[in-house]
Protein backbone atom coordinates (compact mmCIF):
# COMPACT_ATOMS: atom_id res chain seq x y z
CA UNK A 1 0.00 0.00 0.00
CA UNK A 2 1.49 3.26 -0.82
CA UNK A 3 1.38 6.54 1.62
CA UNK A 4 -0.97 8.88 0.46
CA UNK A 5 0.60 11.25 -1.58
CA UNK A 6 -0.13 15.20 -1.32
CA UNK A 7 -1.32 15.28 -4.62
CA UNK A 8 -4.47 16.47 -3.55
CA UNK A 9 -3.44 19.05 -1.06
CA UNK A 10 -3.90 17.76 1.64
CA UNK A 11 -0.56 16.30 3.52
CA UNK A 12 -2.55 15.63 6.94
CA UNK A 13 -1.97 11.76 6.62
CA UNK A 14 1.09 10.70 7.82
CA UNK A 15 1.87 6.97 8.27
CA UNK A 16 6.08 7.37 8.87
CA UNK A 17 5.23 10.40 10.74
CA UNK A 18 4.45 9.09 14.06
CA UNK A 19 4.16 9.09 17.83
CA UNK A 20 3.50 12.80 17.91
CA UNK A 21 2.84 16.07 15.27
CA UNK A 22 6.32 17.49 14.45
CA UNK A 23 8.39 14.22 14.70
CA UNK A 24 10.89 13.59 12.68
CA UNK A 25 11.02 10.15 10.34
CA UNK A 26 14.01 7.88 10.83
CA UNK A 27 15.49 7.92 7.72
CA UNK A 28 16.28 4.39 8.53
CA UNK A 29 13.00 3.12 9.45
CA UNK A 30 12.45 1.38 6.33
CA UNK A 31 14.96 -0.97 6.87
CA UNK A 32 13.92 -1.98 10.46
CA UNK A 33 11.42 -4.84 11.36
CA UNK A 34 8.28 -3.25 11.91
CA UNK A 35 7.43 -4.47 15.06
CA UNK A 36 10.29 -5.67 17.61
CA UNK A 37 9.35 -7.24 21.20
CA UNK A 38 12.48 -8.09 23.36
CA UNK A 39 11.94 -10.08 26.67
CA UNK A 40 8.88 -8.54 27.49
CA UNK A 41 7.22 -9.40 30.68
CA UNK A 42 3.82 -8.75 31.71
CA UNK A 43 2.45 -9.48 35.21
CA UNK A 44 -1.44 -9.09 36.26
CA UNK A 45 -0.67 -11.61 39.02
CA UNK A 46 2.96 -11.11 40.99
CA UNK A 47 3.29 -14.88 40.85
CA UNK A 48 2.24 -15.51 37.58
CA UNK A 49 3.50 -13.80 34.73
CA UNK A 50 0.74 -13.67 31.43
CA UNK A 51 3.96 -12.99 29.14
CA UNK A 52 7.52 -13.48 30.36
CA UNK A 53 10.30 -13.14 28.56
CA UNK A 54 8.23 -12.56 24.75
CA UNK A 55 10.69 -12.21 22.18
CA UNK A 56 9.71 -11.30 18.53
CA UNK A 57 10.65 -9.48 15.27
CA UNK A 58 8.08 -8.81 12.78
CA UNK A 59 8.77 -7.41 9.44
CA UNK A 60 7.45 -5.04 6.93
CA UNK A 61 4.95 -6.43 5.09
CA UNK A 62 4.51 -9.94 6.99
CA UNK A 63 1.19 -11.60 7.58
CA UNK A 64 1.45 -13.32 11.17
CA UNK A 65 -0.84 -15.64 13.05
CA UNK A 66 -0.49 -15.31 16.81
CA UNK A 67 -2.31 -17.87 18.79
CA UNK A 68 -2.73 -20.04 21.60
CA UNK A 69 -5.63 -21.18 24.37
CA UNK A 70 -8.00 -19.10 25.58
CA UNK A 71 -6.05 -16.32 28.17
CA UNK A 72 -3.21 -17.52 27.28
CA UNK A 73 -2.14 -13.74 26.86
CA UNK A 74 -2.72 -13.26 22.16
CA UNK A 75 -5.22 -9.89 23.62
CA UNK A 76 -2.33 -9.09 26.12
CA UNK A 77 0.39 -8.82 23.57
CA UNK A 78 -1.18 -6.68 20.89
CA UNK A 79 -2.80 -4.76 23.86
CA UNK A 80 0.53 -3.68 24.76
CA UNK A 81 1.45 -2.85 21.33
CA UNK A 82 -1.49 -0.31 21.02
CA UNK A 83 -0.24 0.85 24.52
CA UNK A 84 -3.93 -0.21 25.98
CA UNK A 85 -1.21 -1.89 28.77
CA UNK A 86 2.19 -0.86 29.61
CA UNK A 87 5.21 -3.82 29.77
CA UNK A 88 6.66 -4.62 33.17
CA UNK A 89 9.68 -5.75 31.58
CA UNK A 90 11.93 -5.60 28.65
CA UNK A 91 10.54 -3.21 25.45
CA UNK A 92 8.55 -2.90 22.72
CA UNK A 93 9.79 -1.12 19.63
CA UNK A 94 7.55 -0.10 16.68
CA UNK A 95 9.45 1.70 13.53
CA UNK A 96 12.40 1.89 15.65
CA UNK A 97 10.55 3.67 18.60
CA UNK A 98 10.01 2.39 22.04
CA UNK A 99 6.08 2.68 22.66
CA UNK A 100 6.64 2.19 26.50
CA UNK A 101 8.79 5.81 26.54
CA UNK A 102 5.37 7.45 24.71
CA UNK A 103 3.56 9.81 27.08
CA UNK A 104 0.59 10.00 27.47
CA UNK A 105 0.35 12.63 24.91
CA UNK A 106 1.82 10.68 22.60
CA UNK A 107 -0.14 7.64 22.42
CA UNK A 108 -2.81 8.38 20.06
CA UNK A 109 -0.35 9.64 17.64
CA UNK A 110 1.03 5.74 17.81
CA UNK A 111 -2.59 4.33 17.44
CA UNK A 112 -3.10 6.88 14.06
CA UNK A 113 -0.25 4.07 12.80
CA UNK A 114 -2.04 0.86 13.25
CA UNK A 115 -5.08 -0.41 12.33
CA UNK A 116 -6.85 -2.57 15.49
CA UNK A 117 -9.55 -4.80 14.25
CA UNK A 118 -11.61 -6.59 17.41
CA UNK A 119 -13.69 -9.94 18.11
CA UNK A 120 -16.38 -7.52 19.41
CA UNK A 121 -15.76 -5.30 16.43
CA UNK A 122 -16.42 -2.08 18.58
CA UNK A 123 -17.81 -0.30 16.66
CA UNK A 124 -20.73 2.18 16.73
CA UNK A 125 -24.10 0.94 16.41
CA UNK A 126 -26.47 3.54 15.86
CA UNK A 127 -23.84 5.12 13.65
CA UNK A 128 -23.75 4.58 9.84
CA UNK A 129 -21.77 2.80 8.21
CA UNK A 130 -19.97 5.65 7.19
CA UNK A 131 -19.49 7.56 10.19
CA UNK A 132 -18.37 4.22 11.70
CA UNK A 133 -15.34 4.14 9.42
CA UNK A 134 -14.85 8.35 8.38
CA UNK A 135 -14.17 8.71 12.41
CA UNK A 136 -10.74 7.04 11.80
CA UNK A 137 -10.04 10.19 9.50
CA UNK A 138 -12.26 12.93 11.17
CA UNK A 139 -9.52 12.40 14.09
CA UNK A 140 -6.60 13.21 11.39
CA UNK A 141 -8.63 16.66 10.41
CA UNK A 142 -9.10 15.02 6.74
CA UNK A 143 -11.07 17.41 4.97
CA UNK A 144 -14.71 16.29 3.91
CA UNK A 145 -14.32 15.87 0.54
CA UNK A 146 -11.01 13.29 1.30
CA UNK A 147 -13.16 11.48 3.79
CA UNK A 148 -15.58 10.47 1.54
CA UNK A 149 -13.76 9.73 -1.42
CA UNK A 150 -11.35 7.55 1.56
CA UNK A 151 -14.11 5.96 2.84
CA UNK A 152 -15.78 5.07 -0.07
CA UNK A 153 -12.53 3.40 -1.47
CA UNK A 154 -12.23 1.45 1.88
CA UNK A 155 -16.25 0.19 1.23
CA UNK A 156 -15.38 -0.77 -1.78
CA UNK A 157 -11.78 -2.65 -1.04
CA UNK A 158 -14.44 -4.66 2.33
CA UNK A 159 -16.99 -5.58 -0.01
CA UNK A 160 -19.27 -2.62 1.31
CA UNK A 161 -19.36 -0.42 -1.73
CA UNK A 162 -22.41 1.82 -1.99
CA UNK A 163 -23.83 0.74 1.51
CA UNK A 164 -22.07 3.72 3.36
CA UNK A 165 -25.97 4.92 4.30
CA UNK A 166 -26.85 1.89 6.02
CA UNK A 167 -27.30 1.76 9.93
CA UNK A 168 -24.73 -0.25 11.12
CA UNK A 169 -26.52 -1.93 13.82
CA UNK A 170 -28.82 -3.27 10.94
CA UNK A 171 -25.67 -5.45 9.29
CA UNK A 172 -25.15 -9.11 9.66
CA UNK A 173 -21.89 -9.93 12.32
CA UNK A 174 -19.59 -10.53 8.76
CA UNK A 175 -20.85 -7.12 7.55
CA UNK A 176 -20.38 -5.30 11.14
CA UNK A 177 -16.75 -7.00 11.13
CA UNK A 178 -15.97 -6.15 7.49
CA UNK A 179 -17.05 -2.41 8.54
CA UNK A 180 -14.13 -2.34 11.60
CA UNK A 181 -11.84 -3.78 9.20
CA UNK A 182 -12.86 -0.88 6.46
CA UNK A 183 -12.13 1.95 9.82
CA UNK A 184 -9.05 -0.07 10.07
CA UNK A 185 -7.64 0.59 6.94
CA UNK A 186 -9.06 3.52 5.84
CA UNK A 187 -6.10 5.19 7.41
CA UNK A 188 -3.11 3.38 5.80
CA UNK A 189 -1.50 2.43 8.67
CA UNK A 190 1.48 0.57 8.83
CA UNK A 191 0.60 -2.74 10.96
CA UNK A 192 -2.78 -3.86 11.39
CA UNK A 193 -3.63 -6.06 14.72
CA UNK A 194 -6.30 -7.97 14.99
CA UNK A 195 -7.50 -9.44 17.85
CA UNK A 196 -9.83 -12.72 16.85
CA UNK A 197 -11.48 -10.98 14.52
CA UNK A 198 -13.45 -13.96 13.17
CA UNK A 199 -14.09 -14.75 17.09
CA UNK A 200 -17.78 -14.03 16.59
CA UNK A 201 -18.07 -15.75 13.10
CA UNK A 202 -19.05 -18.93 11.24
CA UNK A 203 -16.54 -20.67 9.80
CA UNK A 204 -16.94 -19.32 6.62
CA UNK A 205 -17.24 -15.75 7.37
CA UNK A 206 -14.13 -16.32 8.94
CA UNK A 207 -12.07 -17.48 6.02
CA UNK A 208 -13.99 -14.87 3.97
CA UNK A 209 -12.60 -12.32 6.76
CA UNK A 210 -9.29 -14.02 6.48
CA UNK A 211 -8.87 -13.68 3.29
CA UNK A 212 -9.59 -9.88 3.26
CA UNK A 213 -7.22 -9.30 5.76
CA UNK A 214 -4.58 -11.61 3.47
CA UNK A 215 -5.45 -9.09 0.24
CA UNK A 216 -5.02 -6.37 3.02
CA UNK A 217 -1.65 -7.71 3.55
CA UNK A 218 -0.71 -8.04 -0.17
CA UNK A 219 -0.62 -4.68 -0.67
CA UNK A 220 2.25 -4.24 1.64
CA UNK A 221 0.13 -3.74 5.04
CA UNK A 222 2.02 -5.43 7.82
CA UNK A 223 -0.79 -7.93 9.49
CA UNK A 224 -0.76 -9.74 13.06
CA UNK A 225 -3.69 -11.88 13.31
CA UNK A 226 -4.69 -13.46 16.42
CA UNK A 227 -6.62 -16.47 17.12
CA UNK A 228 -7.34 -19.36 18.92
CA UNK A 229 -8.45 -21.52 15.95
CA UNK A 230 -6.40 -23.73 14.62
CA UNK A 231 -8.70 -24.33 11.73
CA UNK A 232 -8.35 -21.16 10.26
CA UNK A 233 -4.62 -21.09 11.05
CA UNK A 234 -4.18 -24.62 9.03
CA UNK A 235 -6.06 -23.54 5.94
CA UNK A 236 -2.88 -20.99 5.28
CA UNK A 237 0.78 -21.05 5.34
CA UNK A 238 1.80 -17.90 7.13
CA UNK A 239 4.59 -17.91 9.94
CA UNK A 240 2.95 -18.12 13.48
CA UNK A 241 3.56 -17.69 16.70
CA UNK A 242 2.12 -19.80 19.59
CA UNK A 243 1.76 -18.37 23.33
CA UNK A 244 2.32 -20.84 25.60
CA UNK A 245 2.70 -20.84 29.00
CA UNK A 246 3.83 -17.16 29.00
CA UNK A 247 6.13 -17.65 25.89
CA UNK A 248 6.00 -16.85 22.36
CA UNK A 249 7.23 -19.92 20.08
CA UNK A 250 7.22 -20.41 16.29
CA UNK A 251 6.19 -22.64 13.86
CA UNK A 252 7.65 -21.01 10.59
CA UNK A 253 5.87 -22.62 8.08
CA UNK A 254 2.18 -22.57 9.43
CA UNK A 255 0.11 -25.70 10.63
CA UNK A 256 0.22 -27.68 7.49
CA UNK A 257 3.55 -29.29 8.48
CA UNK A 258 3.45 -28.46 11.84
CA UNK A 259 3.80 -31.81 14.12
CA UNK A 260 2.64 -29.97 17.03
CA UNK A 261 6.14 -29.75 18.57
CA UNK A 262 7.79 -26.09 18.81
CA UNK A 263 11.30 -24.98 17.51
CA UNK A 264 12.23 -22.81 19.82
CA UNK A 265 12.03 -18.99 20.98
CA UNK A 266 10.05 -16.32 18.50
CA UNK A 267 12.60 -13.73 16.73
CA UNK B 1 -9.08 20.00 15.74
CA UNK B 2 -11.47 22.43 13.53
CA UNK B 3 -13.80 24.14 15.18
CA UNK B 4 -16.36 23.28 12.57
CA UNK B 5 -15.82 19.50 13.33
CA UNK B 6 -16.56 20.12 16.90
CA UNK B 7 -20.09 21.47 16.33
CA UNK B 8 -20.74 19.29 13.72
CA UNK B 9 -19.76 16.25 16.49
CA UNK B 10 -21.65 17.87 18.90
CA UNK B 11 -24.80 18.62 16.20
CA UNK B 12 -24.51 14.88 16.00
CA UNK B 13 -24.53 13.89 19.90
CA UNK B 14 -27.84 15.97 20.46
CA UNK B 15 -29.34 14.53 16.90
CA UNK B 16 -28.87 10.75 18.51
CA UNK B 17 -29.79 11.82 22.27
CA UNK B 18 -32.66 14.26 21.50
CA UNK B 19 -34.79 12.71 24.21
CA UNK B 20 -32.19 12.21 26.55
CA UNK B 21 -31.01 15.81 25.97
CA UNK B 22 -34.66 17.18 26.64
CA UNK B 23 -34.76 15.15 29.88
CA UNK B 24 -31.15 16.61 31.49
CA UNK B 25 -32.33 20.15 29.84
CA UNK B 26 -35.76 19.92 31.66
CA UNK B 27 -34.02 18.53 35.14
CA UNK B 28 -31.03 21.15 35.15
CA UNK B 29 -34.09 23.83 34.68
CA UNK B 30 -35.83 22.94 37.86
CA UNK B 31 -32.12 23.35 39.40
CA UNK B 32 -31.93 27.09 37.32
CA UNK B 33 -35.12 28.05 38.21
CA UNK B 34 -34.28 27.25 42.42
CA UNK B 35 -31.47 29.54 41.87
CA UNK B 36 -32.90 31.79 40.17
CA UNK B 37 -35.66 31.71 42.69
CA UNK B 38 -33.25 32.37 45.37
CA UNK B 39 -31.40 35.35 43.87
CA UNK B 40 -34.77 37.19 43.22
CA UNK B 41 -35.49 36.33 46.70
CA UNK B 42 -32.27 37.82 47.12
CA UNK B 43 -32.60 40.59 45.14
CA UNK B 44 -36.19 42.02 46.97
CA UNK B 45 -34.43 41.86 50.03
CA UNK B 46 -31.88 43.75 49.21
CA UNK B 47 -33.86 46.51 48.18
CA UNK B 48 -36.15 46.23 50.77
CA UNK B 49 -32.99 46.72 53.07
CA UNK B 50 -32.09 49.46 51.53
CA UNK B 51 -35.60 51.30 51.53
CA UNK B 52 -36.02 50.15 55.16
CA UNK B 53 -32.26 51.00 56.08
CA UNK B 54 -32.46 54.57 54.54
CA UNK B 55 -35.89 55.54 55.84
CA UNK B 56 -35.41 58.51 58.45
CA UNK B 57 -38.47 59.89 59.54
CA UNK B 58 -39.64 61.16 62.71
CA UNK B 59 -43.59 62.06 64.16
CA UNK B 60 -43.86 64.65 66.10
CA UNK B 61 -46.91 63.72 68.23
CA UNK B 62 -48.72 67.33 69.49
CA UNK B 63 -50.36 67.67 72.25
CA UNK B 64 -54.46 68.29 72.22
CA UNK B 65 -55.24 71.65 71.48
CA UNK B 66 -51.86 72.88 70.51
CA UNK B 67 -52.10 76.50 68.93
CA UNK B 68 -51.43 76.18 65.46
CA UNK B 69 -49.61 79.15 65.37
CA UNK B 70 -47.33 77.66 67.89
CA UNK B 71 -47.64 74.14 65.70
CA UNK B 72 -46.20 76.41 62.67
CA UNK B 73 -43.52 78.00 64.35
CA UNK B 74 -42.59 74.60 65.13
CA UNK B 75 -42.71 73.52 61.33
CA UNK B 76 -40.71 76.37 60.01
CA UNK B 77 -37.85 75.53 62.98
CA UNK B 78 -37.78 71.93 62.02
CA UNK B 79 -37.31 72.38 58.49
CA UNK B 80 -34.60 74.86 59.48
CA UNK B 81 -32.84 72.29 60.88
CA UNK B 82 -29.40 70.65 59.40
CA UNK B 83 -30.47 67.33 58.03
CA UNK B 84 -34.50 67.85 57.49
CA UNK B 85 -35.71 67.84 54.65
CA UNK B 86 -39.25 68.70 55.18
CA UNK B 87 -41.75 68.88 57.96
CA UNK B 88 -45.44 68.57 57.49
CA UNK B 89 -48.51 69.20 59.82
CA UNK B 90 -51.03 66.37 59.76
CA UNK B 91 -53.88 67.07 61.64
CA UNK B 92 -56.38 64.41 63.90
CA UNK B 93 -59.00 63.97 61.13
CA UNK B 94 -55.91 63.72 58.18
CA UNK B 95 -53.90 60.99 60.51
CA UNK B 96 -57.22 58.95 61.28
CA UNK B 97 -58.43 59.04 57.11
CA UNK B 98 -54.52 57.98 56.25
CA UNK B 99 -54.77 55.11 58.86
CA UNK B 100 -57.76 53.87 57.45
CA UNK B 101 -57.01 54.06 53.94
CA UNK B 102 -53.12 52.37 54.48
CA UNK B 103 -54.88 49.75 56.79
CA UNK B 104 -57.54 48.90 54.69
CA UNK B 105 -59.85 48.04 57.54
CA UNK B 106 -63.86 48.71 58.15
CA UNK B 107 -66.12 47.74 60.76
CA UNK B 108 -65.49 49.10 64.32
CA UNK B 109 -62.03 51.02 63.64
CA UNK B 110 -64.38 52.92 60.86
CA UNK B 111 -66.20 54.21 63.63
CA UNK B 112 -63.28 55.59 65.60
CA UNK B 113 -63.44 59.54 66.48
CA UNK B 114 -61.23 61.67 64.88
CA UNK B 115 -59.74 62.53 68.48
CA UNK B 116 -58.17 58.86 68.85
CA UNK B 117 -55.31 60.26 66.42
CA UNK B 118 -53.64 63.46 67.64
CA UNK B 119 -52.24 65.58 65.28
CA UNK B 120 -48.30 65.46 64.32
CA UNK B 121 -45.44 66.96 62.10
CA UNK B 122 -44.20 64.37 60.02
CA UNK B 123 -40.52 65.24 59.65
CA UNK B 124 -38.63 63.00 56.66
CA UNK B 125 -35.05 63.94 56.77
CA UNK B 126 -32.69 63.60 54.03
CA UNK B 127 -30.72 60.23 53.04
CA UNK B 128 -27.50 59.03 54.96
CA UNK B 129 -28.72 61.30 58.11
CA UNK B 130 -26.89 59.67 61.12
CA UNK B 131 -28.76 57.75 63.67
CA UNK B 132 -27.37 60.03 66.35
CA UNK B 133 -27.96 63.57 64.18
CA UNK B 134 -31.93 61.54 64.91
CA UNK B 135 -31.50 61.54 68.55
CA UNK B 136 -30.17 64.75 68.79
CA UNK B 137 -33.32 66.52 66.87
CA UNK B 138 -35.61 64.28 68.59
CA UNK B 139 -33.90 65.41 72.05
CA UNK B 140 -34.16 68.78 71.07
CA UNK B 141 -37.85 68.97 69.78
CA UNK B 142 -39.30 67.30 73.20
CA UNK B 143 -38.50 69.67 74.87
CA UNK B 144 -41.13 72.33 72.96
CA UNK B 145 -44.22 72.69 75.00
CA UNK B 146 -46.58 71.78 72.35
CA UNK B 147 -45.25 68.49 71.75
CA UNK B 148 -47.05 65.53 73.90
CA UNK B 149 -43.98 62.87 72.03
CA UNK B 150 -41.90 61.90 69.63
CA UNK B 151 -41.51 58.85 67.96
CA UNK B 152 -37.70 57.69 65.82
CA UNK B 153 -39.11 54.49 64.78
CA UNK B 154 -35.33 53.59 65.75
CA UNK B 155 -36.34 50.47 67.86
CA UNK B 156 -38.59 49.44 65.23
CA UNK B 157 -36.03 49.81 62.01
CA UNK B 158 -33.20 48.20 63.99
CA UNK B 159 -35.05 45.81 63.87
CA UNK B 160 -36.46 45.10 60.57
CA UNK B 161 -33.05 46.18 59.42
CA UNK B 162 -32.02 42.96 61.33
CA UNK B 163 -34.85 40.99 60.07
CA UNK B 164 -33.89 41.72 56.37
CA UNK B 165 -30.18 40.80 57.16
CA UNK B 166 -30.62 37.24 58.82
CA UNK B 167 -33.81 36.77 55.87
CA UNK B 168 -30.55 38.17 52.98
CA UNK B 169 -28.38 35.36 55.11
CA UNK B 170 -30.93 32.14 54.77
CA UNK B 171 -30.85 33.58 50.81
CA UNK B 172 -27.78 33.39 50.43
CA UNK B 173 -27.02 30.17 52.08
CA UNK B 174 -30.01 28.66 49.88
CA UNK B 175 -28.65 30.23 46.93
CA UNK B 176 -25.02 28.43 48.14
CA UNK B 177 -26.96 25.13 48.73
CA UNK B 178 -28.59 25.37 44.99
CA UNK B 179 -25.97 26.27 43.08
CA UNK B 180 -24.37 22.64 44.43
CA UNK B 181 -27.33 20.94 43.69
CA UNK B 182 -27.64 22.77 40.23
CA UNK B 183 -23.46 21.52 39.94
CA UNK B 184 -24.60 17.82 40.64
CA UNK B 185 -27.39 17.67 38.80
CA UNK B 186 -25.39 19.03 35.75
CA UNK B 187 -22.54 16.69 36.24
CA UNK B 188 -24.45 13.56 36.92
CA UNK B 189 -26.96 14.29 34.17
CA UNK B 190 -24.29 14.93 31.56
CA UNK B 191 -22.56 12.02 33.36
CA UNK B 192 -25.56 9.70 32.23
CA UNK B 193 -25.59 11.18 28.96
CA UNK B 194 -21.92 10.49 28.08
CA UNK B 195 -22.18 7.15 29.55
CA UNK B 196 -24.50 6.04 27.43
CA UNK B 197 -21.75 7.07 24.51
CA UNK B 198 -18.60 5.03 26.35
CA UNK B 199 -18.65 3.10 23.11
CA UNK B 200 -18.25 6.15 20.80
CA UNK B 201 -15.17 7.04 23.05
CA UNK B 202 -13.61 3.88 23.00
CA UNK B 203 -13.87 3.45 19.53
CA UNK B 204 -12.49 7.00 18.33
CA UNK B 205 -9.39 6.54 21.58
CA UNK B 206 -8.28 3.35 19.87
CA UNK B 207 -8.92 4.97 16.71
CA UNK B 208 -6.14 7.44 18.19
CA UNK B 209 -8.54 10.20 19.20
CA UNK B 210 -6.80 12.65 21.43
CA UNK B 211 -8.10 13.22 24.64
CA UNK B 212 -9.30 17.24 23.53
CA UNK B 213 -10.73 15.44 20.24
CA UNK B 214 -12.85 13.42 22.17
CA UNK B 215 -13.58 15.82 25.00
CA UNK B 216 -14.93 19.39 23.09
CA UNK B 217 -17.82 18.36 21.76
CA UNK B 218 -19.30 17.40 24.90
CA UNK B 219 -18.10 20.58 26.42
CA UNK B 220 -20.08 21.99 23.23
CA UNK B 221 -23.12 20.30 24.51
CA UNK B 222 -22.64 20.70 28.32
CA UNK B 223 -22.82 24.21 27.99
CA UNK B 224 -25.62 24.36 25.36
CA UNK B 225 -27.47 22.13 27.60
CA UNK B 226 -26.95 24.59 30.27
CA UNK B 227 -26.92 27.47 28.83
CA UNK B 228 -30.71 26.02 27.33
CA UNK B 229 -31.52 24.87 30.96
CA UNK B 230 -30.96 28.28 32.15
CA UNK B 231 -32.47 30.01 29.95
CA UNK B 232 -35.54 28.02 30.13
CA UNK B 233 -35.43 28.62 34.53
CA UNK B 234 -35.35 32.15 33.22
CA UNK B 235 -38.39 32.43 31.02
CA UNK B 236 -40.75 30.28 33.51
CA UNK B 237 -39.70 32.71 36.25
CA UNK B 238 -40.81 35.81 34.29
CA UNK B 239 -43.65 34.28 33.38
CA UNK B 240 -44.45 33.59 36.91
CA UNK B 241 -43.22 36.94 38.10
CA UNK B 242 -45.17 38.72 35.31
CA UNK B 243 -48.40 35.93 36.48
CA UNK B 244 -48.26 36.95 40.27
CA UNK B 245 -46.68 40.37 40.51
CA UNK B 246 -49.76 42.40 41.27
CA UNK B 247 -51.02 40.07 44.04
CA UNK B 248 -47.70 39.82 45.22
CA UNK B 249 -47.64 43.83 45.67
CA UNK B 250 -50.98 43.96 47.13
CA UNK B 251 -50.01 41.75 49.77
CA UNK B 252 -46.78 41.85 50.72
CA UNK B 253 -45.87 45.20 49.51
CA UNK B 254 -48.83 46.70 51.53
CA UNK B 255 -46.68 45.36 54.67
CA UNK B 256 -43.12 46.44 53.62
CA UNK B 257 -43.98 49.63 51.27
CA UNK B 258 -41.85 48.25 48.66
CA UNK B 259 -42.63 47.01 45.34
CA UNK B 260 -41.25 43.94 43.91
CA UNK B 261 -38.56 44.16 41.93
CA UNK B 262 -37.42 41.58 39.12
CA UNK B 263 -33.81 40.01 39.00
CA UNK B 264 -30.71 42.62 37.34
CA UNK B 265 -30.16 42.70 33.83
CA UNK B 266 -26.44 41.79 35.29
CA UNK B 267 -27.93 39.06 37.13
CA UNK B 268 -30.04 37.23 33.90
CA UNK B 269 -26.45 37.54 31.86
CA UNK B 270 -24.86 35.71 34.88
CA UNK B 271 -27.31 33.00 35.49
CA UNK B 272 -27.42 32.38 31.62
CA UNK B 273 -23.94 32.52 30.88
CA UNK B 274 -22.99 30.27 34.37
CA UNK B 275 -25.70 28.08 33.28
CA UNK B 276 -23.42 27.35 30.10
CA UNK B 277 -20.13 27.07 31.96
CA UNK B 278 -21.53 24.61 34.57
CA UNK B 279 -22.66 22.66 31.82
CA UNK B 280 -19.35 22.77 30.39
CA UNK B 281 -17.47 22.03 33.74
CA UNK B 282 -19.74 19.22 34.42
CA UNK B 283 -19.32 17.75 30.74
CA UNK B 284 -15.08 17.97 31.65
CA UNK B 285 -15.50 16.04 34.43
CA UNK B 286 -17.80 13.54 33.52
CA UNK B 287 -16.05 12.78 30.24
CA UNK B 288 -12.47 12.71 32.21
CA UNK B 289 -13.34 9.10 33.47
CA UNK B 290 -13.90 7.45 29.95
CA UNK B 291 -10.94 8.88 28.25
CA UNK B 292 -8.19 6.20 30.10
CA UNK B 293 -8.23 3.81 27.33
Amino acid sequence: MAPPSDQDGSNIVRPFAFFRAGARTDPNSPQKPILVLEDVYKYHRPDMPTLRGVNLVVERGEFLFVTGSSGAGKSTLLQLVYRAQTVDEGRILFCGREIDRLTDQSIPFLRRNLGIVFQDFKIVPHWTVFENVAIALEILSMPRRLVRSRVSEALDRVGLAGRGDERTEKLSGGEQQRVAIARAIVTEPALILADEPTGNLDPHLAVDILTLFEEINATGTTVIFATHDHSLISKRNHRIISIEEGRAVEARAGLRGWSGRVQSAAG
Amino acid sequence: MELKTVVSRAKRGFREDLRLYLVAVSSLAVAFLCLAGALLAIDNMSVLADQWGTSRRMTVYLRDGAALKDVEELRVLLEGLPGVERAGYVSSAEARRKFLEQADLGGDLAALPADAFPASLEVELLSGVAVQRLEDVSARVARFGVVEDVETYRSWFTQLESLVETGRGVAGALALLVILCALAVVGNTIRLAIAGRRSEIEVMKLCGATDAFVRWPFVVEGAVQGFAAAALALLVLTVSYVALRSDIDATVASFTGVRTVFLHPASLVALLLGGGVMGAIGSVFSVRRYLAI
